[in-house]
């Protein structure tokens, strides 16, 4: 049994409660707030002696002083003749404990007397009420962190019936920005979940929306150097030192249409970048997200409606004011359907057309063709769609969707109709996989607390409040808690607090906390967290380690974005990517013969039905003045022999 | 008998099935059982220095100078220079507390609690000295011979203290409340030096270090003869500067010692004093800071008295406030009172 470290105290004015308790310390004593301790009561309970275990929230420090004045006078009012005292004055350590876990657990008494140990790793798992789900047969232990306290390293375990759902789920991180913590801790977090996550509860994935920076854009890139004290901790904790084996990169064009809109664009990277574009038929459905409520009136939304039911993917026959037959299949078919409706409109003079004033017709006409203009690059005129794999997703796959380049009317488009499809396929139970995490940063942003109401708020606060059911999972982070909707952080069963700003933990939702744990929070070092877990009846801090990813810097260093490609340059690398047998030359020929539209909608269908010979693909496909390839343009023309120098003056030529 | 862990418990051979008192509090139900005829008292604090030595009439006394004449102020340290180091290794002092707890038939019945302890400098830390726990003892004081109905059994027990014995002349003391108090104070007070005495002793036996002791070492014979225990008496009722040597006493500057004398009590042992002022009396009282040291009698006494002193200068830092008796008081012993204060 190892050496008590402290005794319990009471007074009648501090006095113990059966949530909180004090004891005082030895000044050497490894106690700190933080520290998970296990009091030993003296003298049983209906035959038990009773354990309660409790974690340091507040730590004083005086001594026999009555007034610092004495001091003062004690050394001459001179600091330095301090240290020639014979003696130091008598001092405390005392500490306030909040309540863990106390055992047996009725009847709830107040923290009696005893002896006050530092907890030993079992203690922490009782304390932590961990011992419920690491047991045989339970066993959903997902290891977040390792809490250290003097020789105690134990391996802190949420519940992955709690992070993941049924029971509760989401997972909400809080942290200054710039200090590797919200990043770095979710993508351990996934890491872990992937290691960890029981196979008897099914398959998972990962969804991720890089919202900013290169952060996301590395996942299966490994980490340029990782400690020796990381890697310990990933062994301790049983999940692999590595970076994600099987990710998966989606970002639209960029609004030229020739490459990727992602910082991920060097050439090494592209083999698992995908594009993401919409056509006609997937915009339409979330208009609603694009749209403000002065475009959408009662009316317009009618027009809308109609227009998906009744008019995209129809047939729509020569009548009334239209002058001829119209299947819409793309924007550039609506547009050419509005055209054709509000000339022979203009054309009859006819106010309305099936209801639909004209007027209404001009405006919804206007903020529907303009989507394609602002969303350019994810949303195409010619219905093109490479989108992700709803239906097919993998096991413990990452889905990286980056929209950090974008403008913030496409982010909103992507986010709410990716959320909204998985949403869709995990209810069905047809997206491939049975749990989803979604990771959204900057939720300050998407799901403020004040402001209108958003689209994308609306989705977020669906997953909160209703996505564990499906198994959609949401692990969200941002730097102000405070600032974020009520109901996403209040859903979100776990909470994770990297350093915090004083600011931000000077508001109400951090009073729970005692000055001393706010004080902690706000000078964490890189690595530490904060945990709240609904097992967890107090925060806990926890180290985690680096992730063993290539950082965003380290990659945007390493891998750094291509430049704006021209047409051939993007055709060639795309096209190569799924043939080699693709050169340059036979690129050159074809933007010599064919215009760009044509090209880029040829490389859209190429990438996505990634056929084994992408020449015979274009050749079958385009129209047939592409010219069979001349030899000897295929390869580089042998330049001259250069006249060799003459010996003595380079410049005599 | 209320005592901690790691303090020694005097044991009491027949005790009682019952468990001993250990508290004031205990002491009120215990003797209720005892003497139920008796009336509880509550929370009566008794002021120990009000009946007991503390009362006795202010006076001066001629010093028996060992030091070569005239009874004279010696420079020890410089009060302004930064304080030195000190020799004293361990601190020893007792505390007594009384408390009337019943009457039975106007006759006081005192519980009292007294306590000794040496605590130990360890690195400038204070910690409760290993070679003999502290004592604490709580014990009943009453005049056995103005109370009826005691029990053999109660009456005979070594924690039960007739306070009503015959003196040397065959006389009781009077029935006179007073009286029978300030008997109960001075059998308490024989009690704590008693375990003092004991305390110091063992110190002397196994120590090298010096020994601060609170008060005078003349009780102990063991304690009074050696070279590493140090008395320092904070009262002076009985003050060694009649004649010339009262206007030395009271002029003596911060940082100076008088002359050398010889203090040899009745029926206690001899040793050698001296005054020796801690802290400037400008602005105060004229004992203010002022305290007589013991030691032993020795050839070298000259030298060891200024050495002695300015280890008691040196203890003069920290300051012992918020202790009301801290101009004259070693942050040593305070730290020992408090010890005694929270472990009695």
């Amino acid at each position: 049994m190892s050496e008590p470290l402290g005794r319990v105290v009471a007074t009648e004015r501090k006095p113990n409660t059966p949530h909180e308790f004090h004891f005082w310390t030895s000044l050497d004593c490894p106690v700190g707030i933080g520290t998970i301790v296990r009091v030993d009561g003296a003298h049983p309970v209906d035959g038990r002696i009773p354990h309660i275990y409790g974690i340091v929230v507040e730590g004083f420090s005086y001594t026999d002083l009555q007034t610092p004045m004495h001091d003062v006078l004690s050394h001459d009012g001179s600091p330095s003749t301090a240290g020639f005292s014979a003696t130091e004055r008598s001092e405390i350590r005392l500490y306030t404990a909040a309540v863990l876990r106390q055992i047996p657990d009725e009847p709830l008494q107040p923290v009696p007397m005893g002896q006050v140990f530092l907890a030993a790793e079992e203690d922490v798992a009782v304390a932590l009420r961990m011992d419920g789900y690491l047991k045989e047969g339970a066993n959903t232990g997902i290891p977040i962190g390792v809490y250290r306290a003097g020789a105690t390293d134990s391996v802190i375990y949420l519940d992955a019936d709690f992070l993941l759902g049924p029971e509760a789920a989401h997972l909400n991180i809080s942290g200054m920005s710039g200090l590797a913590t919200k990043t770095s801790a979710v993508e351990w977090l996934i890491s872990s979940v992937f290691a960890h996550f029981p196979e008897s509860k099914g398959s998972i994935a990962a969804v991720c929306f890089n919202v900013k920076g290169p952060d996301l854009c590395y996942l299966d890139q490994p980490a340029v150097r990782l400690e020796d004290s990381d890697r310990a901790l990933y062994e301790k904790m049983g999940v692999k030192a590595g970076p994600f084996e099987n990710v998966t990169y989606f970002a639209p064009y960029t609004a030229k249409g020739f490459s990727l809109n992602t910082l991920r664009s060097n050439e090494a990277l592209l083999d698992n970048v995908t594009p993401l574009t919409w056509g006609l038929r997937e915009v339409l459905a979330y208009a609603e997200v694009l749209l403000n409520k002065d475009d959408i009136d009662a009316k317009a939304d009618a027009l809308i409606d109609f227009i998906s039911e009744r008019v995209v993917d129809r047939k729509m026959d020569r009548e009334g004011p239209l002058s001829r037959d119209h299947t819409v299949q793309s924007f550039g078919d609506l547009e050419a359907w509005f055209r054709d409706l509000l000339q022979g409109m203009e054309r009859a003079n006819m106010e309305s057309w099936r209801t639909h004033h004209v007027a209404t017709i001009r405006k919804v006409r206007n903020r529907l063709s303009n989507i394609s203009t602002r969303c350019a690059g994810l949303v195409t005129d010619t219905g093109d769609v490479s989108d992700l794999p709803f239906g097919s997703f993998e096991d413990r796959s990452v889905y990286v969707v980056d929209v950090a380049s974008l403008e913030e009317d496409a982010q909103d488009l992507i986010f709410a109709r990716i959320v909204s499809k998985l949403r869709e396929h995990l209810e069905r139970r047809d997206l491939g996989v049975k749990h989803l995490i979604v990771f959204v940063d900057e939720l300050n942003k998407y799901a403020p607390g004040d402001g209108h109401d958003t689209y994308v708020r609306k989705m977020l606060l669906d997953i909160a409040e209703r996505g564990r059911y499906l198994g959609l999972v949401l692990f969200s982070a941002q730097q102000f808690r405070s600032q974020v909707h009520r109901r996403v952080v209040g859903n979100s069963g776990t909470a994770l607090y990297g350093r915090m700003d004083g600011d931000e933990l000077a508001t109400p939702g951090y009073s729970v906390l005692s000055p001393a744990t706010r004080t902690k929070l706000a000078t964490l070092e890189r690595g530490q967290l904060m945990v709240r877990h609904p097992h967890f009846t107090q925060p806990i801090f926890v180290r985690f380690p680096r992730p063993a990813i290539l950082s965003g810097r380290e990659g945007a260093e390493r891998y750094p974005q291509a430049a704006e490609a021209t047409i051939e340059t993007a055709l060639y690398r795309s096209l190569r990517s799924l043939d080699s047998a693709i050169s340059l030359a036979w690129v050159k020929n074809l933007t010599s013969l064919y215009d760009e539209e044509e090209l880029l909608r040829m490389r859209n269908a190429a990438l996505l039905q990634k056929p084994p010979n992408v020449r015979a693909f274009f050749e079958k496909r385009l129209r047939s003045i592409i010219p069979a390839e001349d030899p000897t343009t295929a390869t580089r023309p042998v330049p001259a022999s250069l006249r060799p120098l003459p010996i003595g003056d380079p410049y005599d030529l | 008998m209320g005592h901690r862990p790691g303090v020694s418990a005097k044991k009491q051979s027949g005790e009682d099935a019952r468990r001993w008192p250990g508290s004031a509090h205990e002491a009120r139900r215990f003797i209720l059982d005892e003497l139920p005829g008796g009336s509880p008292v509550e929370g009566l604090a008794i002021d120990g220095e009000r009946f007991g030595a503390g009362e006795a009439p202010p006076e001066l006394v001629v010093p028996e100078l060992i030091e070569p004449k005239p009874f004279r102020a010696i420079r020890v340290a410089e009060p302004k220079s930064v304080r030195g180091q000190s020799g004293f290794a361990g601190f020893l002092d007792g505390t007594q507390k009384l408390e009337l707890v019943n009457h039975e038939d106007g006759i006081s019945i005192v519980w009292a609690t007294v306590s000794a302890a040496i605590r130990a400098r360890v690195g400038r830390r204070m910690v409760a000295w290993g070679g003999r726990p502290p004592t604490v003892i709580g014990s009943f004081y009453f005049p056995f011979r103005y109370v009826s109905g005691l029990r053999g059994e109660f009456r005979n027990h070594p924690r039960v203290v007739d306070t009503a014995a015959a003196n040397e002349d065959g006389k009781f003391p009077s029935r006179h409340p007073a009286a029978l108090i300030e008997a109960a104070v001075k059998r308490v007070q024989q009690d704590r030096e008693k375990i003092e005495r004991e305390l110091a002793e063992a110190w002397c036996a196994s120590e090298k270090s010096a020994l601060y002791v609170d008060g005078s070492i003349t009780s102990s014979r063991i304690a009074s003869s050696s070279a590493i225990a140090v008395g320092v008496i904070k009262s002076h009722r009985r003050l060694y500067g009649e004649g010339d040597a009262f206007q030395v006493l009271v002029t003596l500057k911060a940082g100076e010692r008088t002359s050398i004398f010889r203090v040899a009590p009745e029926r206690r042992n001899p040793v050698a004093s001296w005054y020796l002022r801690l802290r400037s009396g400008a602005g105060h009282d004229a004992l203010f800071g002022l305290v007589r040291v013991e030691a032993s009698l020795s050839d070298d006494i000259s030298s060891r008295a200024d050495e002695i002193s300015r280890w008691i200068l040196a203890e003069g830092s920290p300051l012992a406030l918020p202790d009301g008796r801290w101009d004259k008081m070693a942050y040593g012993i305070r730290d020992t009172e408090e010890f005694l204060r929270a472990i009695s």
